[in-house]
């Protein structure tokens, strides 16, 4: 797992460090039952103030895709990836709506922007299929 | 966060001759969080450092650091204060670990495995003395020795300047691994926004003499703009509204 920080974004540092563990989880790099490192460790290693990763696991632990165990650390819960891939898809389709709003302010046409999303989808046809095998996409869960 | 204060300042001047450089000073840092210090070359962040370390006596105003004043009980508040100077001010002649041992026969509280560690770690050469060394290996060596004495209070004074791109993420890696969360009190001056975005629970900017401005790191980087940009938009705010 990537714990980087970068102060540049729009995105805050405990927002930033959520991100890389929802990435970690929805990717399987972190299984349910996984341990998360300390937060010193990973405060050490995204160079961010402790008090910063100890807000991202609260956060993450109210998404419920973490829980603390007194005295033994903070674990992927068993439905910890089901929900961070539901978060990814959720944060990936804002981005995806933003994209196609700046392409459409930018003077794209309509139909350019809706051809480009459809070659990206046939191009990346790896990518589908591994989709369809977690259950698709879910339309629910990614509207707001 | 609790409500205890660590470091108290109230009404603090200080003047270099006939020069006011700090005037009706007030500042209260919470005990175990960290606070970064802004402000304009000049504004006299090193003095109210040395003030706060006990190296300088104020004209006005009282300071309390973990009870202690700082200029009158200064022998008793160095075995719990901690103070890293822009500039090493350890005897130049000597190595890191001659100066480990000259702590050691002073601090009662020095932890030797401690000092030892971090100097390996942050790889001190340990039989090369001060004065020959890069300005990067100098602020390490003076951070490992620093923290050899497990400080209640940490006093950093501008750490990040000078240094390399390497020695630089080395020394915010060791400063981040210093920050004891809810127990050592650390106040960081800086003029890296990045390190300030970085280490800060709270950020105060020094300006016209006194503490112009001081919140907490979520209330400085409200609202969409990335966090290093609040807070210098929040910084060019009070410098700005100092000098109209």
């Amino acid at each position: 797992m990537r714990l980087r920080v970068d102060t540049d974004r729009a995105l805050s540092p405990s927002q930033q460090i959520v991100e890389a563990v929802l990435d970690a989880v929805a990717s399987g790099e972190l299984r349910a039952e996984a341990r998360l490192p300390s937060v010193r460790e990973a405060a050490a290693a995204a160079l961010v103030n402790p008090n910063t990763v100890a807000r991202a696991w609260r956060d993450l632990e109210a998404l419920g895709v973490v829980e603390g165990r007194a005295g033994s650390g903070v674990f992927v819960t068993e439905g910890g990836p089901e929900v961070a891939r539901r978060e990814r898809r959720k944060a990936t389709l804002a981005a995806l709506r933003v994209a196609a709003e700046e392409a459409l302010r930018a003077g794209h046409a309509s139909e350019t922007v809706l051809e480009e999303t459809r070659r990206a989808i046939e191009r990346d046809g790896e990518g589908t299929r591994r989709e369809a095998k977690t259950g698709g996409p879910e339309g629910k869960g990614g509207r707001r | 966060m609790s409500d205890l204060v660590t470091v108290e300042v109230k009404g603090l001047a200080y003047a270099f001759g006939r020069h006011r450089v700090l005037d009706g000073l007030d500042l209260a840092l919470p005990t175990g969080s960290t606070t970064v210090l802004l402000g304009a070359n000049g504004a006299s962040k090193t003095t109210l450092l040395r003030l706060l370390a006990g190296l300088l006596k104020p004209a006005a105003g009282t300071i309390s650091v973990l009870g202690l004043d700082p200029a009158r009980q200064r022998d008793r508040l160095c075995a719990r204060l901690g103070f890293v100077p822009d500039t090493p001010d350890a005897w130049p002649w000597m190595t890191t670990e001659e100066l480990g041992r000259f702590l050691a026969a002073h601090h009662p509280r020095w932890d030797d495995a401690l000092a030892t560690e971090l100097r390996t770690s942050l790889g001190v050469p340990a039989n090369r003395r001060l004065r020959d060394m890069s300005r990067g290996e100098a602020t390490k060596a003076m951070l490992a020795t620093t923290l050899g004495h497990a400080p209640e209070v940490l006093l950093l004074d501008e750490p990040f300047g000078g240094l390399d791109p390497i020695a630089h993420e080395e020394i915010l890696g060791c400063v981040v691994r210093a920050l004891e969360v809810g127990t050592r009190t650390v106040l960081v001056s800086t003029h890296d926004l990045d390190v300030a975005a970085r280490l800060g629970d709270h950020v105060a900017v020094l300006a016209g003499g006194c503490i112009a401005r001081i919140v907490p790191m979520e209330e400085a980087a409200t609202g969409t703009a990335p966090r290093r940009e609040a807070l210098k938009g929040m910084f060019a705010d009070v410098v700005r509204g100092e000098r109209t």
